[in-house]
């Protein structure tokens, strides 16, 4: 079944006549469309047209001729109907209807709506019909829920319209609220009729943008009080976090200085939705931990190292610390241990002397001894500005950015299978898909949006396979789960790839018009049946003969894949597999059929189409390419190196040999994110100079020479391009904190240090600058983005939203074709051991962002959130002799961390997993720094550790 | 039982967004066999369950909190529920619980409850012990008997009329199903089934009064398959229980009636919805089954015809609610049993989204009566214009409490009369003729013929075929409150009308009960209330909720004819 957002051609119609008006809707719509369609308003409070209707709160109702009303919301027109919308005796049913649900409300003055957002609907129902609660005998006490930190449920206001109980299912597939009880003692609740905030609950809020009266509500965050939308300042822009790139609004309270309050924004992908980290997560920016001042490190802090316990770490003992004391686990850099190593400085000073070193460093090392690492969290305008100047001003091409850490061997997997990094369609094209594979990724908690479009897809006949060692909620979801074992992707679908070539269930023509090299893939999968696969990944053959019927016989299937794909020393070969499997099952190219590795950073897509990467210039046009860099050595007007620079890793590797010695980072935190934090720590404090742009002191700032104050998302306007290539404006929300200065205008300010005469004015200059040389930003502008963004390509973005699907007729490559590229299975480069039993995964929770310096900061998600964990199966657990809660040591080849245990039921016998996001117990001292050859991409989804009870540590 | 809501996708015009919500088996039978085997639900095995099915948490609250049947906290060992309704209220029942509540609401094994009508009011005031029915007066027996047989696990059997019913076509010791067998054998066919069901002017008798052969003719025609075909069980409204007698006597006229029904339709899976307190009539049917099982007359070639039927009984989780049709579809599919929004009707869109025969015990009985015995045999039982035979249920304070079976159109006096008139010999105040939701009617309708149209016309209506009597001297306005607060305890508050409307009415009278009456502001507002919740709920239920109390207060309102008699 293939459900298609275009209504189909045929479509019998029904003549009804609604207040004398003679009318021809399409049969099955309801009266209440009908009639609003007809621009007669038909009073409602348990419908909203974001959801399919259930007609339980009956204002709704009209006169049909029938014995009774009939509600008009759900209620279809039938042929010849005669209906009446208003009469005195229905607007007589209806204003009894709101006394009766309004007897049971809090008064005005202390409702919880009225009293925030101030829109109640069932009070301004009631002030239409001119009703209070008359002489109707009211009643109170049915409680409240304040267990979670950031939503208060107040039972007395609910009037049971069934709004929540539908947002929570039908729009974000969480499963989570639900009515209790019968009859007048009916109530919402949660899972078990728990607290909310012990229960199931994701906090998306999405239940909070559906009441219509007080009985759940947003609680102030950091007592900024909910005021009216009147009295506040509407901000349009996108949320900071993940690749999803929702729309949302802030609502600004001018007078503090502060948001009020935060809501998703109709847009064509992520349509008004938002998780935890969008609507709750943004109150980071207001932290008074925020650099506001240029810092420079003192004298007597040299010779540089960690300053702080926690990044003194244990490998290295205590030598490299200045503070000497060991800090508990918890909490984020430890100011009062670093800020006393530095002074404040004004810009001039600090840029300066930033100018001067780098200057300096270049002159005496050369052109190989500086490097920049960007970041995915700037705009689009900020990362196009870095990378011109390491280029131009650093005179290499050694820029790189965390995209080496997510999706790199996905995006040379991808160039050299079709010729583009990007998304061939969206997400929400799921829709339109027979069967989705969901694999290596948990998308409920990492793409919790657009997970949301994948569940409603299941919902509307959808197949869902979903592959991942780890049984995520996706799990929960998934017509077929395959726990697969971690690190044996390539065995697995080179086994359903045998499976569909034995069944000929091989698109042909697809095969002989649109691919190459199908037999040499055909080769080497043959030698992958499913029993020798069974062998390897630990799935059965007849699973693996299941899955490939599914996807073969499907008409449309696409696949969704994140970083367990993507982060292993296989990387690259994981990523083929995927390709190969839609290629030659045709599924490219058509609604509902694509190749989609979901982004990460809200703007990992944007900073690597504008060039933060060492072996593309902006939109991943080859610096080796003569006409590619004549092209932008004169619009740039300097010659530019024509060799590939260096990764993020192979930089690491080369400060710690001599070869880069000063570096600039704008937004990146290293010491946190990249793999084998130890071999980090020592790169880090080799660097001759280094200076960190960053909006908070982070972990790799404590290696700094200067500190530069940058400005959050919050505070400037610029660009971003999320997963599906839709490049959205953000916008200036409030002001920077103290001297805090926008990145464009640091780097552009250093540049001009450097002598590069760079007299960009504003984000718009800059993105004017970009489009002509990007050829897949073409006709694109700070004009016709508008409020809800557009996709790229774009022939017309005047009136188009732009190119859902791509490829349907050629791919990018030079010959247009598909190039199949066969890969051989290759284990992990650290197997278990008798020391070292279990492998370790790692990865991000919901309500955290990788380093944690803007969650951690954050309310909400720190409260839900608090500690680090390490999951593990009950029966390792057991084994072990561990409990849950309890506090176990974690130590890898590499490195020793210690941190609480979580009995899991989601992880498989022998894995274990560890979020990375805190500092504490930082994830990536354990983890394996081997990268994927062609990637180079580090495999943090796989290395050997061991978990020991914290006593047998002896801790 | 199999099936899955979630393939109702693009859904049907009018189906409501929470229908099929829950794709996959209902997880009914899962929570039955937990509390089979614990007792009780403790919430580990319902985490296990959600666990183990995948299915939200929520969804396992919603059912657990909503069905009476389950417990989530260890009952005591004996359950004494008491029935406070009006066939029992009218028999004393407020002062015999005030006195059970004294004497056994202390002690520790004993859980005491009052409870919505047990569907045994002509064994007025009634109560079950452990599920075991009797009158207030066995409790004492009723109570050590539960306690011994917990420890031998004895059966109970139903009570049967030893005089044959009138309308049985089968002579005592003859071959029962020939009707069906003639289908089954090709000597009759499915249109003449439904030709002699038209021809009998037959309706429904559950309380709607459907043309039954039209509903047969309509869900035969849907071209939709599997379809099913239910036999609602579930009567369940206050003094209402000739079903029950039904069941208990004629069980093969009611099996018959269905097989007949899935025969005709298509239907190859068909069931018997029955209320949980009619155990030892369930077992009556269970058998009844299993005897035409082994007759040959189910499995997946009957008699060698091609016809495959199978029968199944389900036993409600409890809740008068679920007899209104959506509402026990709902149930069945696993949900909570709220009614669905209609149309579509059950007969397009019924269970699991399939066209679905539904009908009550006795219309299912009539069936295998009018093909056999003849549409113009039936049209010549009733009297005058009216048509067939028809079981009432006599109850309240008369003379002879039961079940009758009398000509369409006998009048309540003869009916009355029937029954020993009121009971003591006292005057009459009131009838209800149609069960607990029809309006009451007072004595100068006594000679108004029980039958649709007539009643319809005279303010009541001939509703579940209940004849509830009320002595003079009975507070009327009372016993409709009595009647409120069955609906307001039943009501499954999924609509606003019905869920707040019932119960601010009940709250209102009983304050002026209380009190010092009603005065003009408050009627006007309780008729008010009446006509909202009568125009705009969802189901039946609440459009009839506050019915009787209106036909009390509304004399000149050409409703019903009661002299409204409030105490004080």
């Amino acid at each position: 079944m293939t459900i298609t957002a275009e209504p189909s051609a045929q479509v019998s119609t029904v003549s009804v006549t609604i207040d004398g008006h003679e009318l021809t809707v399409p049969e099955g719509t309801t009266i209440w469309t009908a009639a609003k369609d007809a621009g007669i308003d038909i009073p409602v409070l348990c419908h909203d047209e974001r959801y399919d209707p259930v007609g339980v709160c009956r204002v709704c109702v009209v006169e049909t001729g029938g014995r009774v009303y009939a509600a008009a919301c759900v209620r279809p027109c039938d042929d010849g109907m005669e209906v009446t919308t208003t009469s005195e005796e229905i607007d007589s049913a209806r204003a009894t209807l709101t006394e009766l649900l309004v007897a049971d409300q809090p008064a005005p003055e202390v409702d919880p709506k009225q009293t925030t957002t101030g829109d109640n609907l069932l009070l301004e129902l009631a002030d239409v019909f001119g009703v209070g609660s008359g002489n109707l005998p009211t009643a109170s006490g049915r409680g409240t829920d304040h267990s979670n930190p950031v939503i208060a449920v107040d039972h007395d206001s609910c009037i049971l319209c069934d709004r929540c109980v539908r947002a929570c299912d039908d729009i974000q597939g969480n499963d989570v609220i639900g009515r209790s009880g019968k009859g007048y003692s009916t109530k919402i609740a949660f899972d078990l009729d728990d607290p909310m905030g012990s229960s199931s609950c994701v906090t998306c809020g999405e239940c909070v943008a559906a009441c219509p009266t007080g009985a759940l509500t947003n609680k102030p965050i950091n007592e900024v009080p909910i005021r009216p939308r009147t009295e506040l300042d509407a901000v349009d822009t996108v949320c900071p976090y993940c690749g999803v790139g929702c729309a949302l609004t802030f609502y600004v309270d001018r007078e503090r200085a502060a948001i009020s309050f935060a809501e998703g924004r109709a847009q064509p992908g992520s349509k008004g939705r938002l998780c935890v980290k969008g609507r709750y997560g943004w109150d980071y920016a207001a932290s008074p931990q925020r650099l506001t001042t240029p810092l420079i490190r003192v004298d007597s802090a040299y010779p540089k190292g960690p300053l702080s316990g926690d990044v003194v770490g244990d490998s290295d003992g205590a030598q490299g610390g200045r503070s000497g004391k060991r800090r508990k686990p918890g909490g984020l850099v430890p100011y009062d241990e670093v800020l006393p190593h530095f002074r404040e400085a004004t810009w001039d000073e600090a840029l300066d002397l930033v100018a001067d070193r780098l200057g300096g460093i270049l002159a005496e090392h050369g052109n190989g001894s500086l490097a920049g690492f960007g970041s995915a969290k700037c705009s689009n305008e900020e990362a196009y500005l870095f990378q011109k100047l390491v280029r131009t001003g650093f005179r290499n091409n050694n820029i790189d950015h965390c995209t080496r850490l997510c999706h790199a061997s996905s995006v040379a997997a991808l160039f050299e299978g079709i010729g583009s990094g990007a998304v061939s369609t969206t997400y929400g094209d799921v829709l339109n898909s027979d069967v989705a594979i969901i694999t290596g990724s948990n998308a409920t908690a990492n793409h919790p949006v657009a997970s949301s479009f994948f569940k409603q897809a299941r919902r509307r006949g959808t197949t869902i396979i979903y592959i991942d060692p780890r049984a995520g909620k996706v799990a929960d979801h998934a017509d077929i789960y395959v726990q697969i074992k971690p690190g044996t992707d390539v065995a697995f679908y080179n086994a359903v790839m045998h499976e569909i070539i034995r069944l000929d269930l091989v698109d042909s023509d697809f095969v002989a018009n649109r691919t190459s090299n199908f037999d040499a893939l055909a080769a080497t999968v043959a030698l992958y049946p499913p029993e020798r696969a069974e062998q390897i990944t630990g799935i059965s053959a007849d699973v693996i003969r299941q899955v490939a019927r599914v996807w073969g016989e499907a008409n449309a299937g696409v696949i969704f894949w994140g970083m367990g794909i993507s982060q292993h020393t296989t990387g690259t070969d994981n990523s083929r597999c995927l390709i190969a499997l839609c290629a030659i099952t045709g599924n490219v190219g058509k609604p509902g059929a694509g190749l989609h590795p979901l982004r990460g950073q809200n703007n990992v897509q944007g900073a690597s189409d504008s060039g933060l990467i060492p072996m593309y210039l902006p939109d991943y046009q080859s610096v080796s390419g003569d006409d590619v860099r004549g092209k932008f050595e004169a619009a740039w007007g300097t010659e530019l190196d024509p060799t590939n620079g260096l990764t993020v890793t192979e930089i690491i590797g080369s400060v710690l040999t001599g070869g880069v010695r000063g570096m600039y980072m704008m937004g990146e935190n290293p010491f946190l994110s990249d793999p084998n934090i130890n071999k980090v720590r020592k790169a880090l404090s080799a660097l001759d100079f280094l200076v960190v742009q960053d909006i908070f002191l982070t972990e790799t700032a404590e290696f700094a020479d200067v500190i530069l104050p940058a400005t959050s998302y919050l505070e400037k306007d610029g660009t971003y391009t999320n997963t599906d290539r839709r490049v959205q404006l953000g916008r200036k929300v409030m002001d920077p904190p103290g001297q805090a200065r926008p990145d464009w205008q640091v780097t552009r300010d250093i540049a001009n240090r450097l002598g590069l005469g760079w007299s960009y004015e504003s984000p718009r200059e800059i993105f004017e600058e970009m489009v002509p040389l990007m050829p897949s930003y073409t006709n694109l502008s700070y004009d016709n983005l508008g409020s809800t963004g557009k996709l790229y390509p774009n022939s017309d973005p005047e009136h188009t939203d732009g190119t859902v699907v791509m490829f349907d007729e050629r791919f990018n490559t030079g010959d247009g074709l598909a190039h199949l590229v066969p890969a051989e299975w290759l284990p992990a480069r650290e197997l278990p051991s008798d020391e070292f039993p279990l492998v370790l995964n790692t990865g991000r929770l919901l309500e955290h962002w990788h380093t944690g310096s803007m969650t951690r900061r954050s309310y909400a998600l720190d409260s839900i959130a608090p500690r680090a964990e390490v999951y593990l199966h009950p029966a390792d657990a057991a084994e072990i002799g561990v409990r849950d809660g309890e506090m176990a040591q974690v130590r890898s080849r590499r490195g020793t961390i210690t941190l609480n245990v979580k009995v899991s039921q989601r992880e498989a016998r022998g894995n274990c997993f560890i979020p990375f996001h805190f500092r504490e117990a930082a994830a990536n001292l354990l983890t394996n720094d081997e990268i994927d050859p062609v990637g180079k991409i580090p495999e943090y989804k796989f290395c050997a550790v061991s978990v020991q009870p914290v006593a047998e540590a002896g801790v | 039982m199999s099936g899955a809501g979630g393939e109702s996708w693009p859904p049907v015009p009018g189906v409501e967004a929470r229908n099929g919500k829950f794709p996959g088996p209902s997880l009914i039978p899962a929570l039955n066999a937990i509390q089979e085997r614990v007792g009780w639900l403790p919430r580990e095995e319902l985490a296990a369950l959600s666990h183990d099915t995948r299915r939200p948490l929520y969804e396992i609250q919603g059912l657990v909190s909503y069905y009476p049947h389950y417990r989530t906290e260890a009952p005591p060992p004996v359950a004494l529920h008491v029935c406070h309704d009006l066939s029992c209220w009218l028999l004393g029942s407020d002062e015999r619980i005030a006195e059970l509540r004294e004497r056994y609401g202390g002690e520790a094994d004993v859980e005491f409850v009052e409870v919505s009508c047990l569907g045994r009011c002509d064994n007025a005031p009634a109560l079950a012990v452990n599920d075991v029915p009797g009158h207030v007066d066995d409790a004492a027996d009723l109570l050590a008997a539960a306690r011994v047989r917990r420890a031998e696990g004895e059966q109970v059997e139903a009570a049967h009329r030893d005089q044959p019913w009138p309308n049985d076509p089968y002579a005592s010791g003859e071959q029962r199903y020939r009707v069906l067998r003639s289908l089954l054998g090709g000597d009759l066919d499915a249109e003449q089934v439904v030709q002699r069901l038209q021809d009998s002017g037959l309706r429904g008798l559950g309380g709607a009064g459907f043309p039954t052969g039209k509903k047969w003719e309509l869900v035969a025609a849907q071209d939709n398959h599997p379809k099913y075909a239910i036999c609602n069980a579930d009567e369940s409204e206050p003094g209402t229980f000739k079903d029950r007698q039904v069941l208990n006597d004629q069980a093969h006229l009611v099996l018959e009636g269905l097989l007949l029904g899935m025969a005709v339709v298509g239907a190859e899976e068909g069931y018997v919805f029955v209320r949980h307190e009619y155990g030892p009539e369930a077992d009556v049917m269970r058998d009844e089954i299993e005897r035409v099982r082994a007759d040959g007359l189910l499995g997946d070639d009957v008699l060698g015809s091609g016809v495959r039927l199978h029968v199944e009984v389900f036993v409600s989780p409890g809740g008068y609610i679920l007899g209104e049709e959506s509402a026990l579809i709902e149930c069945m599919e696993g949900h909570r049993g709220e009614p669905r929004n209609k149309p579509p009707f059950p007969g397009v869109f019924g269970l699991w989204g399939k066209p679905t025969l539904m009908n009550s015990v006795e219309t299912f009985a009539d069936v295998p009566v009018i093909v056999e015995r003849g549409a113009q045999w039936w049209q010549d039982q009733g009297v005058g214009d009216s048509i067939g035979l028809k079981f009432f249920a006599v109850s309240g304070q008369v003379a002879r409490p039961g079940v009758y079976c009398v000509p369409m159109g006998t009048t309540s006096r003869q009916l009355l009369d029937q029954a020993g008139g009121v009971a003591g010999g006292a005057d009459l105040a009131a009838v209800q003729p149609g069960g607990a939701s029809s309006n009451f009617l007072g004595p100068d309708s006594l000679d108004v013929p029980l039958d649709f149209d007539t009643l319809a016309e005279a303010g009541s209506m001939l509703g579940s075929g209940a004849l509830v009597v009320l002595a003079e001297g009975t507070d009327v306005l009372a016993a409709a409150t009595n009647t409120l607060r069955f609906f307001r305890n039943e009501s499954c508050g999924k609509c606003v009308p019905c869920r707040v409307g019932s119960h601010k009415a009940h709250e209102m009278l009983t304050a002026a009960l209380a009190g010092d009456g009603l005065d003009d502001a408050a009627e006007e507002q309780l008729l008010e209330l009446e006509r909202t919740v009568r125009m705009t709920s969802i189901c039946g239920l609440g459009q009839v909720a506050l019915g009787p109390v209106a036909s009390v207060l509304g004399l000149q309102r050409g409703g019903a004819v009661v002299d409204p008699k409030p105490r004080g």
